[in-house]
C-alpha cells in the first residue's frame, strides 16, 4: 500500500514537473521537484528500503517524461541517494535532520 | 533467515527491479505511449492552469492592455515578415510571384495541426498530441502558423511525438541573414539559446537584423528563425558569431504545425 500510494505522488510530481510548472522558470531553468525531494528525504528518513523506494519511483517517472531511455534518471537518483546517505553517515554529527 | 541472507535478499530484488526498468528500453514506445496516453487529461489540466496562473502574475507587473496590444503587433509582424521573406526568394529565384495578402501557408506545405502538451525546457523539447497514427515520422519539421521554425520530431509513438527544438544542444543547421544574404550556420546551445556561428569576420552583422533557415538537409528553406542579439567577435579568431533570439515564445507555445 506504501509503494503504491509513494508510486502514485512521484507520478503527479512528475506531471506537475512537466505540466505546470515550465510556466514558472528563472532564466530557462525549471525545479526538479523529484530531484531536490530525492536529496532532502534522507535528511530526514535514514531507512534505506524508503530511499531506494522513492529513488527508482522518482527516476522511473523521470524517464518516463523525458527522452533519456528508462533507468537513466534511476540509476542517477540510486547514486545521489547512496552519495547523500555516505555523507550523512561520515560527516554530520549533529542528529538534527534525522528522524529515524 | 538470518541478516545477511535477509541482506542478499534484498540486494536481489533490487538487482531484479532494476533489470526490470532496464528491460522496458525494449518496449520504450509503447511504455512512453501508454503514459503519456493516460497523462494527457491531467497534463491538459494542469497545462491551463499553469497559463491562467502564470497570466494573472504577469498581469500584476504589466500593464494589461499594452501587453495584449503587444501580442497583435507581434503576430502582425510575424506575418508580415514572413510574407516578405516568401517574396525575396520568389525574386532570387525568378519563381511566379505569390499572392502578397495571406502568408499562403497551406499552399506551399501539407500541414497538421497538432496541439503542444508537454514542455522539457531542460531538454529543449515539447511533447504534441499527434504520433505514427497521423502519418508522423521521425524528421519531420515543426513550425508555427506564422512559419516560425520551432524545430523537428525526434521520437515517434503512437499517439505523440517528441519535437527537438531548434535551441537543442548540439542541433545544428544552415541559417542566413536576410537582406544582407549572410550566410552562417545555427547551433543550439540549450536552454533556449542558439547561436549564429560561422559568420566571416568581413561580413558586416547588425543587432535586429534577421535570421531565417537556409537551403540544406535539416529544415526547409525561408523558415523564420530570429533576430540577432548579442554578436561575439574577436579579431584572433576566423569568424564572428552572434546569439539569435528566437521568435517563438516557449511559454505561449500552444498550437503547431508538422509538415508532411
Amino acid at each position: 500500500m506504501k509503494t503504491i500510494l509513494l508510486i502514485l505522488f512521484f507520478y503527479s510530481l512528475a506531471l506537475i514537473q512537466i505540466s505546470f510548472l515550465p510556466y514558472f522558470n528563472i532564466q530557462g531553468i525549471t525545479l526538479n521537484l523529484i530531484l531536490i525531494l530525492v536529496i532532502f528525504l534522507p535528511l530526514f528518513n535514514q531507512n534505506p528500503i524508503f530511499l531506494i523506494r522513492t529513488s527508482i519511483s522518482g527516476g522511473f517517472f523521470l524517464d518516463v517524461f523525458s527522452p533519456t531511455p528508462f533507468g537513466f534518471h534511476v540509476l542517477i537518483l540510486l547514486g545521489v541517494t547512496f552519495l547523500i546517505k555516505i555523507i550523512i553517515k561520515k560527516y554530520l554529527r549533529s542528529p538534527i535532520f534525522t528522524l529515524d | 533467515m538470518n541478516f545477511f541472507s535477509l541482506r542478499k535478499s534484498k540486494i536481489l530484488i533490487l538487482i531484479i527491479v532494476i533489470l526490470f526498468i532496464l528491460s522496458l528500453n525494449f518496449y520504450q514506445k509503447e511504455v512512453k505511449n501508454f503514459f503519456y496516453l493516460i497523462s494527457f487529461p491531467a497534463q491538459k489540466f494542469l497545462w491551463k492552469i499553469g497559463d491562467q496562473i502564470s497570466d494573472f502574475f504577469e498581469t500584476i507587473f504589466e500593464i494589461r492592455t499594452l501587453k495584449k496590444e503587444n501580442e497583435i503587433l507581434k503576430l502582425k509582424i510575424q506575418a508580415l515578415l514572413s510574407e516578405n521573406i516568401s517574396l525575396k526568394e520568389l525574386k532570387n529565384e525568378n519563381v511566379i510571384l505569390r499572392e502578397a495578402l495571406r502568408t499562403g501557408l497551406n499552399k506551399e506545405f501539407k500541414l497538421v495541426l497538432a496541439e503542444v502538451i508537454g514542455k522539457d525546457m531542460d531538454r529543449d523539447s515539447i511533447l504534441i498530441n499527434k504520433g505514427s497514427r497521423d502519418k508522423l515520422i521521425k524528421g519531420l519539421v515543426v513550425i508555427t502558423q506564422q512559419k516560425i521554425l520551432i524545430g523537428k520530431i525526434t521520437e515517434v509513438y503512437p499517439n505523440f511525438s517528441r519535437v527537438s527544438l531548434i535551441s537543442e544542444k548540439d542541433i545544428f543547421f544552415n541559417a542566413k541573414i536576410i537582406d544582407k544574404e549572410i550566410s552562417g550556420v545555427a547551433r543550439g546551445k540549450g536552454r533556449l539559446k542558439v547561436y549564429l556561428d560561422l559568420i566571416p569576420q568581413t561580413e558586416k552583422i547588425e543587432k535586429g537584423d534577421l535570421v531565417v533557415s537556409a537551403p540544406g538537409k535539416t529544415y526547409p528553406k525561408g523558415l523564420l528563425i530570429g533576430y540577432i542579439g548579442e554578436i561575439k567577435k574577436n579579431d584572433v579568431q576566423p569568424f564572428q558569431k552572434a546569439e539569435i533570439l528566437p521568435l517563438f515564445d516557449f511559454k505561449e507555445l500552444k498550437t503547431i504545425f508538422v509538415i508532411l
